[in-house]
């Protein structure tokens, strides 16, 4: 009975509870046997360097993003759109403090980091409106603010040159949201800002979907829009607030990107959507939505950096990551499908 | 007490046009607290679009609804629910990943002001009183998509309860529920029915009506036929109030001569949904497969068709058919006619030239595939007029056309390809009783001209009506034979649940 207790979406379809848990388990199983292997074949890779100031702190950006995309494809929605949100937030962020430079650092970062999220944002809310109100597919929406929204970043940064904050001191301080971090057992290890914010996304986002109305109403909406509407659930602002929330984790992740590279262009960042939406699938969130969760999105991230972190361990040429990262996510998604095939559906 | 004058719902002089097409002429409805009300007629009769009137799904529709002592119109489906109607389609609309308790509390959470947290208690507690209310077998921790179709039903209907409605439409229950859920659901509804809520009940098996309805209405074409009280009329009766024709009109006399053996099914199983099915066919026969949604008729003959795997053999003309598939059928000259038109049949957007010549396109493609345009055309043209489809042209998309002549398409298609064993499924679901008429004509056209036919329907007067010999399914078995001549509707009925014969 104690299963049966869980929160909605642990399992996905009717009577597929046991293999989404053997899937689940797998991608753990999967997840774990590689860190083995590596760190068998490898004296660098259960280092601390390489796990948690490499590893996890270059995860930790796009790993919020996956947390907010995670809530839009529960609800059975999609998001092309992030990493050109993430773009447009960065180069906001970095004109913003370089115009505000003048009033200190004390103004000019938080003003910024403000205006940057309000980007996020309302850059979320018009893909919310779109799919929600509007009713046009979320992937021709998300499509095209892809587009449109890298364009405007184009058009920001007069065509594309890379920006940066031209006050050195101000840039210097700013760097804090990257390189500071949280001391821990002595010895020098911390745990770097990039993985605090992440975990305090995780924390707050955990409590979103899994205590509040809001996320039952999310997963209600993957699972049956129809039914949840006419119990008289707002479904369109719940799903529109999913985007919005996307958009929120976009600024964030932008303001680490910023931090860590001191610059914003807006040629950066192209493809990562896939690898965000990558995560969210193989971690076990469905297209279409009504199942999944926050920490099967975390071991998906893990499980694609890890492999990512291996290849680099391995030396082997990034020429063949596309191939690998290509190849997990099918096969997971393929062992998916045919374990649900065997139950029955 | 009783409650002759205690009327909740009143529908008087109700009509609803589609682009023009009147489907609902000046119905007058009603039901009383404490009254299950039965709503019969044939497919697009009019019984969903005036129960859709009700659920305000459409907003154009004239005439004058009571509900509960008040006049209102009901305008969209979230007014019709906070007013207290609540309709349970076949199709249910529960959510499969949520508990019991979280369905049927859904949309009445409870949340702390500041922390917005979901009051978990709350939602289980609030469940757990309307379970014990109903003296339902629901444990409200448990994930509904992991229930039976019939305990599903239960949560929807104790989620209806909890809402407090006092109106509750079934729209077809039955259809897809086995012989023992469909005894326990009755009880359920006359239960719901002592606690004063107003019924009704849409159904069109005859047979089941005397055992849950008090009162019944009949509508045929979009009119009220009339309204009886159960005790004072029979099946027969209603059968004619429903089709409006004599039957004797509707089918055509029985002129086939069933030959040799065509078709060997011999230990078809398939885990959860039949087993150990085992029947033979012969040139010229119509075989019947009788059995409710969801006793795995359909599934039987689509693995006999090959479009799912099952374990058995099946042996054409005396040879097994390795590797089942509904390519090697085709090429065998094995036909389906699929039990969903517009999903499995009608290739949408495509004209009807192509949707009529699918299956022989390598037959009529020339030199490296090409295809002409022309001689598509006039193979359709040849097949249109067989078949007597309108409008008679070879470009019209086959989205444009009524469900009956899309039928005919479909028909047309085997027919084209030179089936030997055509399976219909549910042939005439959703067509007028003149197109359905014509399509029993064909298939018994079809059989006298030696062709071997399958016939699958809810609508037990059609097989009983057409078929030699008649298969019952139950549960995934098959339970009985009868022959065609000694079938009634009524007995075929009880066959199929596994009920006396209530009268």
């Amino acid at each position: 009975m104690t299963t049966d207790a869980e929160k909605p979406g642990a399992g996905r379809t009717k009577g597929a509870l046991s293999f989404q848990k053997l899937q689940q388990a797998s991608i753990l199983i999967l997840l774990v046997a590689l860190c083995v292997v590596a760190s068998f074949r490898s004296s660098t890779f259960f280092t601390w360097t390489n796990l948690v100031d490499n590893l996890f702190t270059n995860a930790a950006a796009l790993g919020v993003v996956a947390l907010g995309m995670t809530f839009v494809m529960i609800g059975g929605g999609f998001d092309l759109s992030v990493a050109s949100t993430i773009v447009v937030c960065s180069v906001v962020l970095v004109m913003g403090m370089d115009w505000l430079s003048p009033y200190g650092a004390a103004v000019a970062i938080p003003v910024a980091l403000l205006l940057t999220v309000l980007v996020g944002v309302i850059l979320g809310a018009i893909n919310g409106t779109l799919v929600a109100y509007v009713g046009v597919n979320p992937f021709v929406v998300t499509l095209c603010t892809m587009l449109i929204f890298r364009g405007i970043a184009q058009i920001l940064t007069g065509g594309g040159q890379t920006q940066q904050v031209r006050d050195i001191l101000l840039r210097r301080q700013f760097d804090w949201v990257y390189d500071a971090g949280l001391r821990l057992f002595g010895g020098g290890r911390e745990i770097s800002m990039p993985i605090l914010i992440f975990l305090v996304v995780f924390t707050v986002g955990m409590y979103l979907l899994r205590f509040t109305r809001f996320g039952h109403y999310v997963y209600a909406i993957g699972g049956n829009e129809e039914a949840a509407w006419l119990a008289g659930v707002n479904t369109h602002r719940i799903k529109a607030l999913t985007y919005v929330l996307c958009g929120f984790t976009c600024a964030i992740a932008a303001a680490i990107f910023v931090a860590k590279t001191e610059t914003a262009g807006a040629e950066s960042h192209m493809g990562k959507e896939l690898v965000v939406i990558a995560s969210v699938i193989v971690g076990g969130t469905p297209l279409g939505g009504g199942s999944g969760g926050l920490t099967s999105t975390v071991i998906g991230l893990l499980l694609l950096r890890i492999i990512d972190n291996l290849l680099t361990q391995f030396s082997i040429g990034p020429e063949y990551r596309p191939v690998v990262t290509g190849l997990i996510i099918l096969v997971v998604v393929t062992v998916d499908v045919l374990a649900k095939r065997r139950s029955g559906k | 007490m009783f409650a002759n004058d205690n009327v909740i719902l009143r529908m008087q002089g109700i009509v609803k046009e589609f682009s023009g097409t009147r489907v609902l002429d000046k119905v007058d409805f009603d039901v009383r607290g404490g009254e299950v009300h039965a709503l019969i007629g044939e497919n697009g009769a009019g019984k969903s679009t005036l129960m859709n009137v009700l659920a305000g799904r459409f907003s154009d529709y004239q005439g004058r609804v009571t509900f509960d002592g008040r006049q209102v119109r009901i305008t969209n489906p979230r007014q019709a629910r906070e007013m207290g109607i609540a309709i349970i389609y076949q199709e249910l609309s529960v959510l499969g990943n949520f508990t019991v308790a979280e369905n049927i509390m859904f949309g009445d959470e409870k949340a702390g002001r500041w922390t917005q947290k979901l009051d978990r208690a709350f939602i289980n507690a609030g469940a757990r009183d309307i379970i014990d209310y109903l003296g339902f077998d629901l444990d409200p921790e448990r994930k509904v998509g992991r229930l039976s179709k019939a305990r599903q039903c239960l949560v929807e209907i104790a989620g209806a309860v909890r809402r407090k409605v006092k109106l509750l439409v079934f729209d077809e229950p039955t259809a897809a529920l086995g012989s023992e859920d469909v005894d326990k659901l009755f009880e359920v509804i006359k239960d719901l029915r002592s606690r004063g809520l107003a019924i009704v009940y849409i159904s069109h098996r005859l047979a089941e009506l005397p055992l849950i309805a008090d009162r019944v209405t009949v509508l045929r074409d979009g009119r009220k036929v009339g309204a009886r009280q159960i005790r004072e009329c029979q099946i027969s009766a209603l059968t004619r109030m429903m089709l409006g024709h004599n039957l004797a009109e509707v089918f055509p006399e029985k002129t086939n001569q069933p030959g040799k053996v065509i078709l060997k099914v011999d230990g078809l199983s398939r885990p959860g949904a039949f087993e150990n099915i085992s029947f033979e066919l012969r040139e010229g026969e119509i075989l019947g497969i009788a059995g409710l949604v969801g006793s795995g008729r359909t599934e039987i003959t689509r693995a006999i068709f090959g479009a799912d795997k099952a374990r058995g053999t099946v042996l054409f003309h005396g040879k097994p058919i390795f590797g089942r598939s509904p390519y090697l059928c085709r090429a065998l000259g094995i036909g389906m006619v699929p039990e969903n038109r517009k999903q499995q049949g009608s290739i949408t957007g495509r004209p009807v030239s192509e949707n009529l010549n699918i299956s022989i396109l390598g037959r009529l493609s020339g030199v490296l595939g090409f295809q002409s345009s022309r001689r598509l055309k006039s193979q359709a043209r040849l097949m249109i007029e067989r078949m007597k489809i309108a409008p008679p042209f070879p470009h019209t998309g086959i989205e444009n056309l009524s469900g009956g002549n899309q039928q005919k398409v479909i028909v047309g298609r085997w027919l084209a390809a030179e089936s030997k064993v055509i399976i219909f499924d549910e042939p005439t679901q959703g067509i007028d009783v003149g197109t359905k008429s014509q399509m029993y004509r064909l298939i018994m056209a079809l059989a006298c001209q030696g062709r071997a036919i399958i016939l699958l329907s809810s609508e037990l007067i059609e097989i009983t009506k057409l078929a030699d010999r008649i298969l019952v399914i139950r549960d995934g078995r098959l339970v009985r034979e009868m022959q065609g001549a000694e079938a009634d509707e009524d007995s075929l009925f009880a066959e199929c649940v596994r009920k006396d014969n209530p009268e």
